[in-house]
């Protein structure tokens, strides 16, 4: 399928090693279009939208923030930490703004089962509804997030 | 058969002729001949044009810093550019807020350089070289932390300040990896100008980092540039509070370096934060600063430590150490150098406490 | 062919423009033939860009027709060679839209990554080649041809301007969800294809 130039640069920036090592897209062969939207499948399907996805995910990085990488406990059975480095990262969709290099990690004491997340990604979800393919280093399964985060 | 013959070579004589005057269009357009370049209205470089203002300004040895190495992507490499950079291009404007975009800011790995240009950049990068290196040894400081030597070949020696940075070069060091180029703060005596000692710290999936902890290997050629920065000690004599973490304690431990040369007796006490025993380092080296200057005192604050460690220092967080430590720091000076997070805690944390902001002086890379 | 076939220059200027006219409004190559779509529907999205990618296409309809009239009438016909017209007018059409790329590059850098990878796709444009075989099926002499050539491209220059035009004006409007973009694109495509059958009749 033809693709206007705009998109053509936003896979090449997505598959690239420039802004992450391995890229965004890891070794998924599909475009970000059909990733996004078949995350949005996902989460529709159990029920919540990308804006609460990220609103969470906020959440309980502003609320590990002041922590500097320790844990500190969310709520009875969830407890969070969140960790930064010296440096920032920028989006790969063309458009101004700098992010930290934040990783926030939430853990069920009950099941054992975390997931993680980065600042980055809050904005990917937020703004992009981008959950990132399917074996990126970072990429979030609303599956298993939602497990573990609501 | 004539006609086949005939045919044949007329079709390739046309296409061949046209793609003759194709190239030769391409030598004509292409070749934007020499170029000015005036850099803050007295010095003058004659560059070939065709290349972006970055590697022509590279080209003649003046380094813009740039994380990313000229693909447009970072938004690092800013330069006035005051006349001749022609129209701003949509690869610049998602880096330049309306303010810069009115004062002729302009992204300079973006800028072509296709006519005379008048530019205007900071005197100070002007001392700032590519070095030749070679990586000598590592020593591992923590579980995620490591100290990298590099041997300086070529230019043999650099004359940095304590609280200079240096952008070392990572290579394409396995598939998926791009170039690109990191800061890190350097961490030895500047004394020693013939090595370079950085401090870094594992970042999880990092491009640099990974290549500097997993694939390089000694006697490795590595590029670095530098010295940057505008961190360094003021020169009041006012006392100071340091505060750092994770990799942070590099440009202190330069700084300390140079306090001890110079015979510093100036206050100073440095906060090391870190979470557990295991994520502090350098304990001889900073007993050895304190046992050499009279006013120097190294306080390492453990966030949670465990039993077996018994840590007999400072607990908690390493901002609320500072609180507890302290009850007016108006006449001090605050040095901050670690994550973004630990930094911008710190300021609220001394501005609390009655620090002046201006007398606030951080590198957050950021 | 020899170059005034109607007799004299005036006559041939005269028919040249009436071509030109009918090229514009009554047979607009885009809105009556429908050739050069592709990057009617993607590139009408904003006026400024529109205009550049329009005087970009009638430059290079305009001068291809030219030089494909040159190329098929005094090259491949005394060669009797004319089955290989289709090759060698996209070899010149080709040619000539790389050329324009390079001076657009060194002159407009801004217009030029603007347009992006429809500069090259020109090429390709069906209805520079449409305009071409034309020439050529309709015997059209230089001068005539000159003025065909150019007024095509005015007439394709014309409708995606217009096509943006509209298209910006739509920024504002609710369209669902699943019209947006080349759907309704289309639509208005059709639409502005039926205002311009208007125009039949105005030329005998």
């Amino acid at each position: 399928m033809k693709q206007s130039p705009q998109d053509k640069n936003l896979e090449a920036m997505l598959r690239s090693g420039k802004l992450a090592a391995g890229g965004f897209m890891g070794s998924d062969l599909r475009s970000s279009a059909e990733v996004i939207s078949a995350d949005a499948a996902a989460l529709n399907a159990l029920g919540y939208t990308a804006v609460q996805v990220a609103a969470r995910m906020q959440e309980l990085r502003d609320l590990a923030r002041p922590w500097m990488g320790n844990w500190v406990q969310a709520s009875a059975v969830l407890r969070v930490k969140s960790e930064d480095y010296k440096g920032f990262i920028v989006c790969p969709w063309p458009h101004a703004g700098r992010y930290e290099k934040r990783i926030t990690t939430a853990e069920r004491l009950d099941t054992g089962q975390s997931v993680s997340w980065t600042d980055l990604n809050i904005h990917l979800i937020l703004e992009h509804g981008f959950f990132e393919g399917r074996d990126a280093f970072f990429r979030i399964d609303p599956e298993q997030f939602i497990k573990v985060v609501f | 058969m004539a006609e086949l013959f005939i045919s044949v070579l007329v079709i390739s004589g046309i296409a061949a002729g046209l793609a003759l005057l194709l190239v030769l269009s391409e030598k004509t357009f292409q070749n934007y001949g020499p170029c000015k370049i005036v850099i803050n209205d007295k010095k003058e470089l004659t560059v070939e044009g065709g290349k972006s203002l970055l590697a022509s300004l590279k080209a003649e040895k003046i380094f813009l810093p740039s994380a990313c190495g000229g693909r447009g992507t970072c938004g690092v490499c800013k330069c006035k550019v005051l006349d001749g950079a022609g129209p701003l291009l949509p690869t610049e404007t998602p880096f330049l807020n309306p303010q810069e975009q009115k004062d002729n800011i302009r992204l300079s790995c973006q800028v072509k350089v296709k006519k005379g240009l008048s530019i205007e950049i900071p005197a100070a990068l002007f001392d700032i070289r590519l070095y030749q290196a070679r990586f000598a040894e590592a020593t591992n400081l923590t579980y995620d932390t490591k100290r990298f030597r590099f041997q300086l070949v070529e230019p043999a020696t650099m004359n940095f300040t304590a609280g200079h940075y240096v952008q070392i070069a990572c290579p394409v060091y396995k598939k998926g990896i791009e170039e690109v180029s990191r800061a890190y703060s350097i961490a030895s005596d500047p004394k020693d100008n013939r090595f370079i000692d950085l401090i870094v710290r594992r970042v999880p999936n990092g491009i640099c980092t990974t290549w500097m902890f997993d694939y390089l290997k000694a006697g490795d050629a590595v590029e670095l540039v530098g010295p940057y920065g505008e961190f360094r000690l003021s020169d009041t004599q006012s006392p100071m509070v340091f505060i750092a973490g994770g990799s942070g304690m590099a440009p202190f431990v330069s700084i300390l370096h140079q306090m001890r040369n110079v015979g510093s007796t100036r206050k100073a006490e440095y906060f090391f934060g870190g979470n557990g025993v295991r994520d502090l380092y350098l304990h001889e080296q900073m007993a050895e600063f304190e046992k050499n200057l009279s006013a120097f005192k190294f306080v390492p604050v453990v966030c949670k430590p465990s039993p077996e460690d018994n840590w007999q220092g400072q607990t908690g967080l390493v901002t609320d150490a500072v609180r507890k430590n302290f009850t007016d720091l108006s006449g001090h000076e605050g040095y901050l150098c670690g994550s973004p997070g630990m930094i911008d805690a710190s300021i609220k944390v001394l501005i609390g406490l009655g620090m002046s902001e201006k007398n606030i002086y951080y590198d957050k890379f950021s | 062919m020899i170059l005034f076939p109607s007799g004299s220059i005036s006559s041939e200027v005269w028919l040249a423009v009436v071509t030109c006219f009918a090229a514009v409004f009554t047979q607009n190559i885009l809105l009556s033939y429908f050739l050069g779509m592709c990057s009617f529907v993607a590139v009408s999205k904003e006026i400024k860009t529109a205009v550049g990618l329009g005087a970009a296409v009638v430059l290079v309809m305009t001068c291809t027709t030219v030089l494909n009239w040159m190329a098929y009438w005094w090259v491949l016909v005394p060669l009797k060679l004319e089955f290989y017209q289709f090759i060698l007018f996209i070899i010149i059409i080709a040619a000539f839209v790389q050329f324009l790329e390079m001076v657009l590059d060194r002159y407009s850098p801004s217009l030029y990554l603007a347009l992006g990878i429809f500069l090259p796709l020109i090429t390709v444009n069906c209805a520079i080649l449409g305009a071409v075989l034309w020439m050529v099926i309709r015997g059209y002499s230089l001068i005539v041809s000159t003025g065909f050539g150019f007024g095509c491209g005015v007439g394709w220059m014309m409708a995606i301007v217009a096509m943006a035009g509209i298209r910006q004006r739509l920024d504002e409007s609710k369209i669902p969800a699943g019209l947006r973009g080349p759907a309704i694109t289309l639509i208005i495509a059709g639409i502005m294809a039926l205002a311009f059958v208007g125009f039949t009749g105005v030329l005998q």
